[in-house]
């Protein structure tokens, strides 16, 4: 197994509490939707609660963690400056909003 | 390259150079895949917030019942074969092949399961009047656009992946494939679980009335 190469191969036991955390997260979303935040607020909190799911996922279930750095190193980055050039259009998804809003 | 760096495996004796990363060539160009095919469900959720943000009048149609039940119970689904996958990885590198093959079975029943459940919720929506380009609330008609859209990207990844492990198993109940076959497989998998832990916050619950 390519992923545990290094001698640290993860357990069943650590895979189910890396589940069970996932889980709980999903719970801290849903309460989160229902707590009449802001929607702004609510969408940071949503992002912020996703990233942390996502890194476990890969991490833990996907083996980066037991991988060598230079696989992380060499995907990771990449991927978040991709999403990174994406954010250009934001102000003009503003503009039109605030063009539609009455008064705006 | 220093020799240490080559080994001798492939046909004809000629040298092979060793992996940067320590992985297999399959590993890593599903790492690869999985890479691109991230930036791309970026770029689709990206344009479904541009859309959203654009559009002030934009429709909260999902109720906690049923959708947001329906919703966490399909994560709950998602995960929990992400867990199964796991161990069926564990088991095939255990070569303890009856039970990796029982493992990925129960992948295989959640992927189903949840690619049953949201085909019921699309139908319910269909019901109501949902369409592609169809607001049956009056507001923005892209919703239907954004939403089948969107989850009809991701339904149609859990469908390619049931198949695939499918044929996996198949492959390595009959020894054609390795342990490094099915955990190669979980990667896409995995990676499918993980794009949902985007789209079930993004899509349903910032759209809950």
């Amino acid at each position: 197994m390519t992923a545990t190469t290094a001698g640290r191969a993860p357990t069943m036991r650590l895979y189910v509490l890396v589940w069970i955390g996932l889980i709980l997260i999903v719970g801290i979303e849903v309460f989160l939707t229902y707590e009449r935040l802001a929607a702004g607020t609510l969408l940071a909190c949503l992002l912020a609660l996703a990233l942390v799911e996502a890194a476990l996922a890969v991490m833990y279930f996907m083996h980066l963690k037991y991988e060598r750095p230079a696989l992380f190193w060499s995907l990771i980055p990449y991927l978040i400056f991709a999403l990174l050039m994406m954010d250009h259009f934001w102000p003009d998804a503003l503009r039109l909003m605030r063009q539609r809003l009455p008064g705006g | 390259m220093g020799h240490s760096a080559m080994s001798v495996g492939a046909p004809h004796g000629f040298p092979v150079e060793e992996s940067p990363y320590g992985i297999k060539s399959k590993k890593l160009a599903m790492w690869l895949f999985i890479i691109a095919d991230a930036s791309t469900f970026g770029a689709i959720l990206f344009a479904y917030g541009f859309l959203r943000l654009a559009n002030p009048d934009w429709t909260r149609p999902f109720a906690f019942s049923p959708t947001i039940v329906n919703g966490i119970v399909m994560t709950v689904v998602l995960l929990t074969s992400s867990l199964t996958m796991v161990a069926a990885v564990a088991a095939a590198h255990a070569r303890r092949q009856a039970t990796a093959l029982r493992w990925l079975g129960a992948t295989m029943f959640l992927g189903l399961l949840f690619a049953a459940l949201h085909l019921k919720e699309w139908f319910a929506m269909f019901g109501e009047g949902w369409r592609l380009f169809r607001n049956p609330l009056g507001g923005s008609p892209l919703f239907g656009a954004t939403f089948f859209g969107v989850t009809g990207l991701h339904l149609l990844h859990v469908i390619c992946g049931v198949i695939v492990i499918g044929a996996i198993a198949a492959g390595f109940r009959r020894g054609r494939f390795d342990a490094d076959h099915v955990e190669t497989t979980s990667l896409y998998w995995h990676f499918v679980d993980l794009v949902w832990m985007f789209v079930f916050p993004l899509v349903y619950l910032m759209n809950v009335r």
